[in-house]
């Protein structure tokens, strides 16, 4: 189980870190006020600041209230539907990366429906293959828009 | 099956062109196009008219599709172009920022990964005042500048690009000095101008045109070596040929142009380039283009081969004086 | 009077087979984004954006619109029906709505709902009708400083209005200015923050953001509560609506207050959700049957949904005469504005009025459209619920990474949106304010950019931000309504008995 208190002080580091990254970068252009105005870098240094210090501010809130965050962030029975969501959306990006976006949906979808919601392959399939193919009448023939193709496209010559 | 068909068809089409056209090479999927600004911007309007053109005369066997990449003032585009290296079915459209931006910008990618195709157009700049001030001709505003330098105020699009550059040009040849503000486009400049917050810009004729026409700004000079040709009146009593040359009226600059250029990857066969300076040229000839140029106020310039390499190379030496004298130029 | 004028002009404009056609398929579309949990209505106008690149502008705002009202309306449906709020503006209507669902007075509460959303937005487009005019004659007075301190202003009613905690605040609202400001700077004409990554070279686009923040984030948040669905049959029968119709004029104070605050909150950028909630908040407080609130009561339903239209349409004026969007939605179409090549500001109002006056006119139209579409396929969309989550589901994440590469073929804003995703779930937990990024991502950098313009023709003396009555009038109201929870307070101090 990762408490509350755990997850605001691990999203507020995070948030410092990202702020103190923005500093570092705005560095590069310049922070200071020229002749006529602020610098290039001046705005993100600042902006990258004050999330710096906003965060901290979380944190030292949190500690001090320490007795107000033992609520569960994430119970270790939510935590088996949230990852079962989400790691096969991260599995579909890598794919669609690989193999296109439409190959990766119906792969996708063939097996969120077979292997989590345990559909049979003849309903399973039929939308698994459906989805693409209406998207790409969609978004290619009406809209003219090209979605990232991979091999299976190239091999069907689209 | 299958493939063997479409491969016998593929070779019968490339034969049939090979003997109309005498080239080896055409496409064989669909052609990208890719802008080098945002929708909308000078640089979309000409690529899409060139698409729609080549749709038009059927002049491509393959169809077109446009994206556009003007992330980073175009920097995105060109980077894309880099790492299609070799591809010929991408054809990248842009300005002189091809080249320019690179010394102004740290990018990654450099000339040397695109390959010239040609340049299609030149597009001009004009010195415009806004019509809330007493200047009717550029030698009492050129005064007036000069008595108070570092008081007026020059808008235009972004820092160290072409409105800026011709900004500082001005200045030392006529030995002035403005304050320059950037603003997010020639779009927002005009607007600017028209409410009288700017006492000037350099605006392409098309990017003032709507504040011209309501009475909001004054054209006061081109920066071109000759007027621009007369056509239909655009106010009550002045047309586009009715402006004189900066020359004219005492600011030692010869020109100061913008062209639309064309560009392929690095590395792609000579054929392909052949193929698409010579679909270029067909729609360059077209009356669509014609009337494109005219109604954006631009000159068509057909330029490829060692008469664009000519361009570029005197260009991008003009652009560089200025950069170095500014130091503007990137390590 | 000339308002009234453009205003027919504008129904010239609007009133084409073609357009009423993208009105019925916007609202359709919003309908169906609105229903669904994962998608919302700034979700839905964003997936739609790329796809109106190639059209006409009145065309397409038209069609931006119209889905926008459309997932307004399909956004209470679920609220009343399951008690799953399709929209986060939606939230403060299933507070009575449901209640009343469960009674077996859906009809009414449906009706109430689509009703008084109707009224909401009528009003609201009856201020813009009325104010542009005024805001027209304003047009040319605009430069870089006014343009800051109109954002200056729309920041400072987020920290002032919001009701999250302020440091969180202040923390998703300087994540929104740094990711703006990934990219080409053009005051300087450098690249700012890419790291050397070729990828953030075009910048981080705020439609990557919004898919990942509000679609990804929102249906894993969904996914962890378990996802109940307890749907309840709608059947509208005209006769109930007929008579709800008839109780309306009954309710014309809650009807009247609940429109003032969402006009208010749509024009000073406080956006729909806050206006639902703080409508729902004073009618508890003031309404005679305030106690009954929460139990299934009409004024319950009615005045979050009120306001909820009523800023969600007026939060089109600022956006439209202004360039500072009113809500997450406007933002989005801000966003789309200038895509298709038009300067949102004053200008706009003179250069385009053809373009302007086509809004306003569909505006009035596409509620109607709306209003009509929403009674007679209630029963249609609610049947979407009944599709189980584990094919509605994946199918929602398709829409959203297809959504996010159209935006600009980048296979770099895969990632981002799922990395978007994983912040929007994250934040939606912590109770950190998503809408005040997404504003600071829109326009973090031009309130930067017009900032260094102002200082820039000042020569950097700051006094130019009280140069006139103008820039002057917008500062110090934002600086009020920055300052006003120490105000309130003070006051509440100051009138405290001393002991």
């Amino acid at each position: 189980m990762i408490t509350r208190y755990a997850a605001e002080l691990a999203t507020a580091g995070t948030t410092a870190a990202l702020g103190i990254v923005t500093m570092i970068g705005a560095t590069e252009y310049g922070i200071g006020w020229g002749k006529s105005g602020p610098e290039p870098g001046t705005f993100p240094f600042y902006t990258g600041l004050i999330v710096a210090l906003a965060s901290a501010g979380i944190v030292a809130q949190t500690v001090v209230a320490r007795g107000k965050f033992t609520t569960p962030f994430l119970t270790a029975a939510q935590l088996r539907p949230v990852l079962a969501f989400s790691l096969p959306i991260v599995a579909f990006v890598i794919a669609s990366l690989v193999l296109g976006l439409y190959v990766a949906t119906a792969l996708y979808l063939l097996a969120t429906m077979v292997f989590q919601a345990k559909y049979r392959l003849r309903v399973a399939l039929p939308i698994a293959v459906a989805v693409p193919i209406g998207l790409y009448l969609l978004l290619e023939k009406a809209f003219q828009v090209s979605l990232l193709k991979g091999p299976l496209e190239g091999m069907l010559g689209l | 099956m299958l493939r063997i068909g479409r491969t016998i068809a593929v070779s019968a089409a490339l034969s049939m062109a090979s003997l109309a056209a005498a080239h080896a090479w055409q496409p064989t999927k669909p052609i990208e196009f890719v802008v080098t600004s945002g929708p909308g911007g000078g640089t979309d309007n000409f690529a899409r008219v060139v698409q729609s053109i080549v749709g038009k005369y059927k002049l491509s066997p393959q169809p077109i599709i446009v994206t556009n990449k003007g992330g980073g003032s175009g920097a995105e585009g060109y980077i894309y172009a880099r790492s299609s290296s070799g591809d010929p079915q991408k054809v990248i459209f842009g300005t002189n920022n091809a080249y320019l931006l690179p010394h102004v910008v740290k990018t990654p990618f450099k000339p040397d990964d695109l390959t010239p195709v040609a340049a299609m157009a030149l597009d001009e700049f004009l010195l415009w005042v806004t019509s809330q001030s007493e200047f009717k001709d550029t030698k009492s505003y050129i005064a007036a500048v000069k008595a108070k330098p570092e008081t007026y105020k020059m808008g235009g699009s972004q820092s160290k690009d072409t409105d800026q550059t011709l900004t500082s040009l001005i200045e030392s040849v006529a030995g002035v000095k403005w304050i320059y503000v950037p603003f997010q486009g020639g779009g927002a400049a005009a607007v600017q101008l028209a409410g009288g917050h700017t006492d000037s810009n350099t605006n392409n004729p098309n990017e003032n045109i709507g504040q011209w026409k309501a009475g909001q700004v004054r054209p006061l000079c081109v920066f071109s070596t000759t007027r621009l040709p007369a056509g239909p009146k655009v106010t009550a009593d002045m047309g586009w040929g009715d402006i004189p040359t900066c020359k004219e009226e005492g600011i030692a600059i010869d020109r100061f142009q913008m062209p639309r250029t064309v560009w392929l990857p690095a590395k792609v066969p000579a054929d392909a380039v052949a193929f698409y300076v010579e679909l270029m040229k067909k729609v360059s000839e077209t009356p669509e283009w014609r009337e494109y140029v005219t109604r954006t106020v631009q000159t068509p310039r057909f330029m490829t081969g060692a008469e664009l390499k000519a361009f570029v190379a005197e260009d991008d030496a003009n652009n560089r004086k200025v950069f170095e004298k500014e130091g503007w130029l990137v390590k | 009077m000339d308002g009234i004028a453009s205003l027919l002009h504008g129904f010239g404009v609007a009133l084409t087979a073609y357009h009423v056609m993208l009105m019925v398929i916007g609202v359709m579309l919003g309908l169906l984004v609105g229903v669904l949990p994962g998608l919302g209505a700034p979700n839905g106008v964003s997936l739609l954006l790329p796809l109106t690149f190639t059209m006409d502008p009145v065309a397409a705002i038209i069609l931006l619109t119209s889905t926008y009202w459309g997932a307004l309306f399909g956004g209470s449906t679920t609220s009343i029906l399951f008690n799953i709020p399709g929209e986060p503006s939606s939230v403060a209507t299933t507070f009575d709505g449901y209640p009343m669902a469960k009674q077996g007075r859906a009809t009414e509460a449906l009706s109430y709902a689509f009703l008084s959303a109707g009224f909401g937005a009528l009003l609201g487009v009856v201020l813009i009708t009325l104010l542009s005019g005024w805001v027209a004659r304003f047009a040319l007075k605009f430069s870089s400083p006014e343009y800051f301190a109109v954002y200056f202003l729309a920041f400072a009613s987020f920290i002032g209005l919001g009701g999250a905690s302020p440091l969180k605040t202040i923390v998703s609202i300087g994540l929104g200015f740094s990711l703006a400001a990934v990219g080409m700077d053009s005051i300087s004409g450098s690249l700012r923050l890419s790291y050397g990554f070729d990828s953030l070279v075009p910048g981080i686009s705020f439609l990557v953001a919004v898919i990942g923040l509000f679609g990804l984030g929102e249906l894993v948040v969904t996914i962890e509560e378990g996802l109940k669905i307890d749907g309840i049959r709608a059947r509208l029968s005209l006769r109930d609506v007929l008579r709800t119709a008839a109780d309306m004029p009954r309710h014309w104070l809650a009807l009247l207050r609940s429109g003032a605050i969402g006009c208010w909150m749509g024009i000073t950028p406080g956006g729909p959700t806050a206006a639902s909630f703080m409508s729902y908040g004073l009618a508890k407080r003031f309404s005679r049957k305030g106690a009954r609130f929460g139990q299934g009561e009409p004024e319950g339903v009615i005045s979050p949904e009120t306001a909820d239209h009523a800023a969600g349409t007026s939060a089109m004026l600022p956006m439209l005469a202004l360039g500072v969007p009113g809500s997450a939605t406007s933002a989005v179409m801000l966003g789309g504005l200038m895509i298709w090549g038009l300067n949102p500001g004053p200008m706009l109002f003179i250069e385009r009025p053809d373009f302007v006056w086509g809004l306003i006119a569909s505006m009035y139209l596409a509620n109607v459209v709306a209003v009509v579409l929403v009674l007679t396929t209630v029963p249609m969309f609610a049947a979407i619920l009944r599709t189980p989550f584990a094919v509605i589901g994946p199918i929602i994440v398709v829409v959203c990474f297809v959504g996010a590469y159209t935006v600009a073929s980048r296979e770099f804003d895969l990632w981002l949106a799922l990395a978007f995703g994983v912040v929007g779930y994250i934040f939606k937990k912590l109770d950190y304010p998503i809408a005040p990024m997404v504003l600071a991502m829109v326009i973090g950098d031009k309130a930067e950019d017009a900032f260094r313009q102002s200082l820039i023709m000042s020569k950097g003396s700051p006094a130019i931000f009280w140069a006139n009555p103008l820039v002057t009038t917008l500062m110090s109201l934002g600086l009020l309504l920055l300052l006003w929870p120490l105000i309130a307070r003070l006051v509440a101090v100051a009138r405290r008995p001393i002991p």
